[in-house]
This record gives C-alpha cells, structure tokens and sequence, in this order.
C-alpha cells in the first residue's frame, strides 16, 4: 500500500472493464450503424437514379438510330436499309441491331438469334443474346462481350421486314456495380476507422475509469489518503475527479474527527468512571462506616452527573457538527442573544472579580439557531470564567461585542487573563483539550468545540486574537445563512 | 395523584414507580404503545409520563391520538433525544414538557408536580401572595409586608414564575428555561447567583424566610 500508486498497481490489478461494454465504445457503433444504413440508402438511391437516366440516355440513342435506318429505307427501300445495319452492326460500340425477313430468318445485325415473341411484337424489349462475330463483319479485339442482355425496340416494317435496335445494359449495370464498389470499400473503411477511433476513445475513458475505480477499492481496503488523479487536461473527470476528491477530503475529515474524539473519550471518561468504581468499592469495604458510604455514594451521583453533562457535550458537538436540519433556524436577533446571556452571566462573573461590559447595537438579526448561538456564548463566557484569575487589585473587564463587518455578523468575547498562546489557537478548539496549565482546572475541554461546532454549522468560523492583555475569541458568521443552509 | 407510566423499559419503569411511589403518588404502568395509548384514553390519569421511542406506537402518535381526542391531560415526554429540534417537535405534538434521559428524578418529580397543578385554571391570576410577599403581575409591583421591594426585570420574572408554583419544588434547569428561554445545562452555578440576589432582596431581614433551597433538587418558595 505504501508505493501503491502509478502504473505498476494498475498493471497488476485485473481490468474489470471490457473496452467493448464501455459506454463510449456503443455510442460509436451505434454512430457507425447510422452512418452505414445512410450510406448503403444513400447508395442505392443513387444507382437507381444512375440507371434510370442512363437507360434514358440509351432509349434516345436507339430512338435516334431507329430514325436513321427508317430515313435509309425510306430512301432506298431494304437494300438500303440491310446496308446501313450493317454498316452500324460492324461499328465499335454497344449497340445491337437485327434484320429479319419477313419469315423471321436474320438476314443481317450483329447477334445471332433474336426471340420470335421480340420480332412478333413491336415494341421495347429485354432479353439475352449473343453476339455473332463469324458471319458479320471482323473480328474486334475490343468487341463488347459475346453475351449480354439487350435493351432493343422492334418494328415491322411495311414490306414485312422486322427490325430490332438495342443496347447493351451489361455495361449499364457494370457502371452501377463500379458506383456500388466506390460505396462498399468506402463504408468499410470508415467502419474501420469508426471502431479504431471508438477504440481509443474507449480505451482513454476506460482508463480515467480506471483510475477512479483504483482509487476507491484502495480507499475501501483502509487507505484513507489515497486520492483519484486529476490530470491538466481540466475536462469533466477532472471535474468529477476534483470533487470526488473533495468528498474525500472531508470524508477523511470526519474520520479523523471520530477517531480523535473516540480516543480521547476512551481517555477523559474512563479516568472518572475508574475513580467512580474505585470510591464505590472502598465504601462497600468499609460496611461499618454508614455515613462514610452515604457521601461516597452522593459523590459517585455528584461525579455520573458531571460524566452526563459531558456526554451531552460530546453527543451535542456531534450533531451539531453532522448539521442539525435548517428547520432550526430562524431570525435571530444577536444583540438578544446577547444581552440575554450578558444578564444572565453578569452575577457569576461578579462573584469571580469580572467586570461585564456589552457593547451591541440596538438589533442585529441574522438566520441562525437562537439556542445554539446562546450555548456558544455561555460556552465562551465560561471559559473567560475558567481561565481569568481573579484580579488582585483594579479590574479585569470581560467584554460582549457584537457588530456587523462587511456580510458577516460578528460576536466575540475579550478578557483580560492570560490570553491564549498563538501556538496553541488551533488546537483550543480541538475536543478535550485543556492547555497544559489549565489541567487541573474542572472542565471537561469540550467548551470551545462546541463554539467551533456551532460556528461551522452556522458556516462561519472561529477566531482567536489576542487583546493585549487577554483574548478575544470571535465567532465571525455569514448574515444570510440560514438561505445558504435551507 | 395518579400517574402512567409508558415506558419500555422495564427497569427504568419500575424505578419511577418505587420513587413516585415513595412520593406518595399513584402509578400505572404500560409498556408498549398500544396498551399505553389504551389506558391512558380509557382512565382518567393526572399526569402522563411518555417515552418516545415505543414498541408498536411511538410516544409522539400517542400524544397527538389523546389531543385529538380532547384529552388534555399533562404529559411530560422521556427521550433520549435531547436536540433543539426533538424538543420542538415534541412540545409541537401536544406535550407539555420535555425531559431528557438521562435525568435526576428530582427534576422529573418538580416537573410532574408543576404539570398537574397546570390543569388546575389558576392560570390567570393577576397577583400572587405567599405568607406576607405579594407581587402584582399588572403593575409590576412587588411588597413584601407592605413594603415596597425593587427589583430587576428579570428578578420580577424569576419571583413571578416561583410564586406561580409556590409550594412546589422548581429546579434550576426549569428556571433557565421559563425565565430565560434556554434549554441547556448551565456548568456553573448560574442560577444559585440570581437566586442569592433575589433572596437578599426579598428575604433580608425578615425572621421568616419565603424562599428555601430544596437539597438536591432545587427552590421552593412558600410560607
């Protein structure tokens, strides 16, 4: 666990997540699907398309030559219209032409045979053929195909005669093969390139993931200080990484909290409780002396009473530190609060030689838990109480002040006594601590915790600042925090 | 006076029974919810102790089934729940008082005492009069065998909430509650400085002291 960090841990840890079931990877294929049926429709609208007007283009044609041959017979009757077949039937090209006589035997063209239904019926034909290249013209090296289809128009002519033109639509259909060809290899490598991207993607993902899975199972084996990397890039799992972080932080926090005050419970209640078993034994040894067993029992009450008081301090910090709900809040008047506290207060710090001064304005009103900020500043007082020495001559003034600074609401207690030390501001406000010269005093050092606790719940803080004699600890909180709170 | 106890918790029970038993007052006990909410709907009871966390009906749903039934007998709630918010939200369903485990009996026993004469319409009275002290709650003036006694706001509050419950015990906790309006333990002895001040104003001098300090428990005031 100590060098459990870095890539050698992610290396030795099984990948518990296929690249192929990660989100990033299935939004990819699922693009590349899209992409594909777009194209292959896309494709196929375009061939059809293509074909239409090619086809189009070859009934023109024929149209075009059928007129030619008809000029030629018009002219010269069939002897003129044979010639020109031939003529056409010997040039390059895909076109197909046929003279049959009237008894259907071809007598000229470039195929060798054309069904009896074409010659029969006239009119626009398909059909199979195969090119005649012995008793027609020479042989071409660059002839079309021997076989084919044919897109030909018949017609019968006055005398009888039938003639068929056509084209070829192999050659047609090849265009469309070579379009198709264009498409498939096209959409196959963006198939390709889709999945490697998706891949990569995936994979850059998967390993953020990763880390931030790492991270947490390391945390659950008991690493509380492991924290999920955050890189420069500032994307949204840095974002995610940052305030997971966060949550950590104060996760840790408040273990360490638990596990402080679990200590020092164990320590600052069990002395008593030990001292409290041991005056109840000796009284139950001593049998002989009623009166003796009386005032160890009244002393055993006296010391389970002041045990209570503290674990209700304990249990009141805790649940103010967990944030008791925003119903509790309500607007108070801080200078009240005050002067309420102020008067209650002033005979007991009377009776200790302190002199009190509050110093508030007519009315200072924030959101805040009334009972709470009370306890705060009895806590406060108490301290002052605890830890001024009675003065030998003059006066030691302890002063209640409580103003407004700029958003905040701020309400302090400055004495005259010993003030705190600033090595040690911090750690006043930790749980059961009592300075070292104040151990012996009574008390049990939950005091300033629970002003700290109170002060965090109201989301403000706790200052400690030295008045030159004496301390002043301020309570600095936020005006509108019961609305942040709620 | 006559008391039931809802209480789960059987030693805890039979505790306050023996003491309030010794206090010379009358005790039942129930000890779930059901058999609580039975009896104290179908008996006519003084005072009701209620614990909040129950077996088969929490004591708050009790509380509110009784006040909805114009039942308007005290009730003093028992929790382990000590928080700002558990208090509200129990006073909210009806009870009358709110008394956090764990707890002095004595404190309970003052509690319970001050309940049951609540019932009583003694409410309103304009003055109070114990032996020659008088205070009038109108003109705010206190006498004390026909002579006039100056005091503090708060001391005016104090005597008045103390003459209020003459005869019966009232403990620190319940002054700093009624006359302050703070529901937390003082650690000092906050109270007892107040209480010195008001005796010397009311008591100096005079051959037959009116306020008393009940060991252990707290202050009475009476003739």
């Amino acid at each position: 666990m100590t060098d459990g960090n870095g890539p050698t841990t992610e290396r030795a840890r099984p990948r518990r997540l296929a690249l192929w079931r990660t989100t990033t990877f299935r939004l990819t294929a699922i693009f590349v699907l899209i992409f594909v049926l777009f194209a292959v429709s896309l494709l196929g609208y375009i061939a059809y398309q293509s074909s239409i007007l090619i086809q189009r283009q070859q009934l023109v044609d024929i149209e075009r030559e059928l007129g030619q041959l008809n000029r030629e017979y018009q002219l010269g009757g069939t002897r003129a219209l044979v010639l020109a077949i031939q003529r056409f039937a010997r040039g390059p090209g895909p076109g197909i032409y046929f003279v049959a006589d009237p008894s259907g035997v071809g007598i000229a063209g470039n195929v060798i045979d054309v069904p009896i239904s074409v010659l029969e019926e006239p009119g626009q034909h398909t059909f199979a053929y195969e090119r005649d290249r012995p008793s027609f013209g020479d042989e071409d090296p660059n002839r079309p195909e021997a076989r084919g289809m044919a897109l030909v128009r018949s017609f019968v002519l006055p005398s009888g005669y039938r003639v068929v033109v056509g084209r070829d639509i192999v050659e047609r259909r090849s265009f469309a093969v070579i379009i198709f060809q264009a498409f498939f290899w096209g959409v196959i490598g963006i198939i390709v390139f889709s999945v490697i991207a998706g891949a990569i993607s995936a994979r850059r993902v998967l390993r953020r993931i990763d880390a931030i899975g790492a991270t947490s199972r390391m945390i659950m084996t008991g690493d509380l200080g492991q924290r999920v990397p955050v890189t420069r890039r500032n994307d949204e799992f840095d974002g995610l990484a940052t305030s997971l972080n966060a949550m950590l932080d104060r996760i840790e926090q408040l273990m360490q909290g638990m596990k402080d005050v679990t200590d020092n419970v164990a320590h600052d209640l069990k002395t008593p409780l030990t001292r409290m078993r041991n005056k109840v034994e000796a009284a139950l040894r001593d049998d002989r002396d009623e009166d003796a067993a009386k005032r160890a029992l009244e002393s055993t009450i006296e010391e389970c009473d002041h045990l209570i008081k503290t674990f209700n301090a304990l249990l009141m910090i805790a649940r103010v530190e967990a944030g008791t709900p925003a119903s509790a809040f309500e607007q108070t008047d801080l200078s009240a609060v005050a002067n309420d506290v102020g008067e209650l207060y002033a005979p007991v710090l009377e009776d200790a030689g302190l002199d009190l001064k509050v110093e508030v304005p007519e009315s200072l009103s924030l959101r805040a838990n009334r009972e709470l900020l009370g306890q705060a500043l009895v806590n406060l007082l108490e301290n002052a109480i605890k830890y001024v020495p009675r003065p030998d001559k003059g006066h030691s003034t302890v002063t209640i002040a409580a103003r407004e600074a700029g958003e905040n609401v701020i309400l302090e207690v400055a004495d005259q006594g010993p003030g705190i030390p600033e090595a040690d501001r911090e750690r006043v406000l930790e749980r059961f601590v009592r300075l070292e010269k104040s151990r012996t005093e009574a008390g049990s050092g939950l005091g300033l915790s629970l002003v700290a606790a109170v002060a965090q719940l109201h989301k403000g803080r706790v200052e400690i600042d030295d008045n030159h004699p004496g301390a002043i600890l301020r309570l600095i909180l936020p005006r509108q925090t019961g609305e942040t709170a709620a | 006076m006559k008391i039931l106890i809802i209480e789960d918790d059987r030693d805890a029970a039979s505790y306050l029974m023996t003491a309030l038993d010794e206090a010379g007052h009358v005790t039942h006990h129930a000890g779930d919810g059901d058999t609580g909410y039975a009896m104290a709907s179908s008996m006519d009871y003084d005072v009701l102790i209620v614990d909040r966390m129950l077996p088969r009906r929490d004591g708050l749903s009790i509380i509110e089934s009784l006040r909805a039934e114009n039942n308007k007998t005290p009730v003093l709630i028992l929790s382990a729940l000590g928080e700002v918010d558990d208090r509200v939200e129990g006073l909210r369903s009806g009870g009358d008082d709110y008394l956090t485990k764990p707890y002095a009996f004595s404190e309970l026993l003052a509690r319970i005492e001050v309940l049951a004469r609540r019932s009583a319409p003694a409410e309103a009275a304009t003055s109070y009069q114990v032996g020659d002290l008088s205070l009038d709650r109108l003109s705010r003036k206190v006498t004390r065998a026909e002579e006039d006694i100056q005091l503090q706001p708060r001391e005016f509050r104090l005597l008045e909430y103390l003459m209020k419950h003459a005869g019966q015990v009232v403990t620190r906790t319940m002054l700093l509650e009624n006359v302050w309006d703070y529901h937390f333990d003082p650690q000092t002895n906050v109270i007892d400085v107040h209480m010195s001040r008001l005796r010397s104003k009311i008591d100096r001098g005079q051959d037959n002291p009116l306020l008393h300090t009940i060991r252990g428990a707290g202050y009475m005031i009476r003739d």
